[in-house]
C-alpha cells in the first residue's frame, strides 16, 4: 500500500527559513502524529502538503502521483483531505450542504448534465444526500441537518468539519489540531472515530496535528516533533516522549543552581 | 382583462428585459465573481441581432441566437484575464470592458451607426416571447442550482480556498460563470434590440449597469427569484411615485438606501431566511421538548 511520501520537503518565506528540509512518511492504516510547540511550522507542513504553500524544495509523493507542484483543487482529487486549525466552514450554508460539498470529487456527472438537471445528475445528488445523512447519524448531528452550519455550537462546527473532509472519501487525511477546545469525554470519542478510520481494512493514512500529548500518545503509531521548523525527533510515542531534546523543547531546561 | 393589462405593456416588458439582465448579473455573484460586465455582453448580442436583422436580412430568431453566442464566447474570453483578479479589482476590470465596448460601437459608424445609432429595425419581439425567455432562464438557472454546479458556486463564494481544497476547479467555475452571464445577457440583449425600432450606445452604458446591479442588491442575489422581484420593485417604483412629481427621484433612492440598510440581502431573500429561520425555530423547539 501506498503511503504519501514527503522527502526533503523545506519552505523559505523570503529570508525565513519557516521550515528546514525533513523527510516524512504518512503510512496507510496507521495514525501519525505531527507534534510541537506554538509556531512550531505544523500547519505551515500541513499547507505545503496540501499545495497552499509551493515548496521551496523537496517533493512531495503519494504512491505513483507526484504532488510537488499540484495546485490545491488536484491535491483534494488526489484523495487528501483536511481540516483546518480555525474552523472553515461555509456559514450560510446548511449542515448537509456543507457536507455536501466535500463529496465534489466523487461526481462522475458531466457538466452538461448537470446543467439540464438530467436524471444522472439528479440521482447522484440524491445518492449524495443519502450518504451526507448517514455520516451525520455516525456523528450524532442529524437533528441538525438543516441548520446554518455558522448557527451551531464551536463543538458541532468542528464535527462538520470533520465531516466534510470525511465526505471525500479520503485516502489521505490531514487533520490539524481537531480536538482544540473540546472537552477530553468528547476528544476521546472523536480519536476513537480517528482509530476507526485507520484500521476499517480501507487503510486510510490518518495526520494527526496536536499540542495536546496525552492525546497524541494514546492514539498515534508514529509521531513527528517539530520545533522552530526544524524536525527534532521522531519514533514511537513512548520513545518521543522520553525523548530529552523534545522534552527540552517543551518545558524547556533545567539550570543546576 | 387584456383592457388592464394593455397600458401597462411596456412596462411588463421592461420587467422581463431588466430581470433577463439581473439574473446574467447574478450568475456570476452567486459564484463568488464581482463582474459587472452584463451590460457590455448585453450590448453585444444587441448589435448583433440588430445588424444581422437589418443589414444582412438574416432572420431574426437566427440573430438572436447568433447575438447569444456572441455573448456566451465574449464571456468565455473575458474569464480568462477576469479570473486572475478578485473583489473590487474584477468590478474595475469588468467596467473598463464595458466601457470600451461602448467606445468601440461609437467609433465603428459604418457598422453600428456611431452616436446616432441603428434605426428601422423589426418589432418583431412580443411581450409573450420575452416572458418565455425569463422563465426559461429562470428555470435553467434554478436545476443548474439545484446540481453539482450550485454546489461548486455556492462553496466558491462562501470560501473560494476551501472549495478549492475540497477538489473545486476555481478557474473552471469562474469560466463557467463568466460563460453563463454572457450568454444570458447576449439573449436579452439580442431580444431588447428587435422590440425598440432603434438602438443607440449609451442604452448600454453606466446606467444600465448600476440599475441592473441595484436590482439584484435590492431583490436579493442568492435566489433565482430575488433579481425578478427587484427588477418589478425599480420598475414600479417610479410610476406609483408619479403623483409626487418633481419629488419622485428623491424618495425613490431614499426608499432604496432604508431598503439596503435594513434587508441587506434583499428584499426576497430576506424573507426566504425568515421563513427558514421560523421553520426551524419551531422544529428546535419541538426537539428540545421531545429531549427534556
Amino acid at each position: 500500500m501506498s503511503a504519501l511520501v514527503l522527502k526533503g520537503v523545506g519552505k523559505r518565506f523570503g529570508g525565513l527559513q519557516a521550515v528546514s528540509p525533513f523527510d516524512m512518511e504518512i503510512a496507510r492504516g496507521k495514525i501519525t502524529g505531527l507534534i510541537g510547540p506554538n509556531g512550531a511550522g505544523k500547519t505551515t507542513v500541513v499547507n505545503l502538503i496540501t499545495g497552499v504553500y509551493k515548496l521551496s524544495e523537496g517533493s512531495i509523493k503519494f504512491g505513483d502521483i507526484d504532488l510537488t507542484e499540484a495546485p490545491r483543487h488536484e491535491v483534494a482529487r488526489a484523495g487528501l483531505a483536511r481540516t483546518y486549525q480555525t474552523i472553515r466552514l461555509l456559514p450560510d450554508a446548511t449542515v448537509v450542504a456543507n457536507v455536501m460539498i466535500g463529496m465534489y470529487r466523487l461526481q462522475s456527472t458531466s457538466l452538461l448534465a448537470q446543467m439540464f438537471g438530467l436524471p444522472s445528475s439528479r440521482a447522484e445528488t440524491a445518492r449524495f444526500r443519502d450518504e451526507v445523512y448517514v455520516l451525520l447519524d455516525r456523528f450524532g448531528m442529524t437533528r441538525y441537518a438543516d441548520y446554518p452550519a455558522g448557527a451551531l455550537s464551536y463543538g458541532d462546527q468542528r464535527r462538520v468539519e470533520m465531516m466534510r473532509a470525511l465526505a471525500l472519501k479520503p485516502e489521505v487525511l490531514l487533520l490539524d489540531e481537531p480536538v482544540a477546545g473540546i472537552n477530553d469525554v468528547e476528544a476521546a470519542k472523536l480519536g476513537e472515530i480517528f482509530r476507526s478510520l485507520a484500521t476499517d481494512g480501507k487503510g486510510m493514512a490518518v495526520l494527526l496535528i496536536e499540542h495536546n500529548m496525552r492525546f497524541v500518545t494514546n492514539l498515534c503509531d508514529y509521531v513527528y516533533v517539530l520545533d522552530s521548523g526544524e524536525l527534532i525527533a521522531q519514533g514511537s510515542a513512548e520513545e518521543v516522549v522520553n525523548d530529552p531534546v523534545v522534552v527540552k523543547a517543551y518545558l524547556g531546561e533545567f539550570e543546576d543552581a | 382583462m387584456m383592457e388592464f393589462f394593455a397600458p401597462h405593456l411596456p412596462l411588463l416588458e421592461l420587467i422581463f428585459i431588466g430581470t433577463g439582465y439581473a439574473l446574467s448579473q447574478a450568475i456570476v455573484f452567486r459564484a463568488g465573481t464581482f463582474s459587472v460586465a452584463t451590460s457590455g455582453f448585453a450590448a453585444l448580442g444587441a448589435y448583433c441581432a440588430a445588424i444581422l436583422t437589418v443589414s444582412h436580412g438574416i432572420h431574426p430568431a437566427i440573430a438572436v441566437a447568433l447575438g447569444t453566442l456572441l455573448g456566451l464566447l465574449c464571456g468565455l474570453l473575458l474569464a480568462m484575464p477576469l479570473a486572475r483578479l478578485r473583489g473590487v479589482y474584477q468590478a474595475i476590470a469588468s467596467l473598463a470592458f464595458v466601457e470600451i465596448l461602448v467606445a468601440l460601437i461609437l467609433y465603428f459608424e459604418h457598422l453600428t451607426g456611431g452616436p446616432l445609432g441603428l434605426h428601422n429595425i423589426p418589432r418583431v419581439v412580443t411581450p409573450w416571447m420575452l416572458f418565455f425567455a425569463m422563465v426559461g432562464t429562470m428555470a435553467l438557472l434554478i436545476i443548474l442550482g439545484q446540481g453539482g454546479i450550485g454546489r461548486a458556486f455556492d462553496a466558491m463564494r462562501q470560501d473560494a480556498p476551501v472549495a478549492a481544497s475540497l477538489g473545486v476547479n476555481p478557474t473552471k467555475y469562474h469560466v463557467l460563470s463568466f460563460a453563463l452571464s454572457g450568454a444570458i445577457a447576449g439573449l436579452f440583449g439580442g431580444l431588447d434590440a428587435l422590440r425598440n425600432f432603434s438602438l443607440t450606445a449609451e442604452q448600454f452604458g453606466f446606467g444600465i449597469l448600476i440599475a441592473t446591479l441595484s436590482a439584484v442588491v435590492l431583490g436579493g442575489r442568492r435566489t433565482v427569484f430575488g433579481p425578478l422581484v427587484g427588477v418589478t420593485i425599480l420598475v414600479l417604483l417610479p410610476e406609483i411615485f408619479r403623483p409626487l412629481a418633481q419629488y419622485r427621484q428623491a424618495v425613490y433612492g431614499l426608499l432604496l438606501v432604508v431598503v439596503m440598510a435594513y434587508l441587506p440581502f434583499g428584499v426576497f431573500d430576506s424573507i426566504v431566511m425568515a421563513v427558514r429561520n421560523r421553520r426551524l425555530g419551531r422544529s428546535g423547539m419541538v426537539a428540545s421538548k421531545a429531549t427534556s
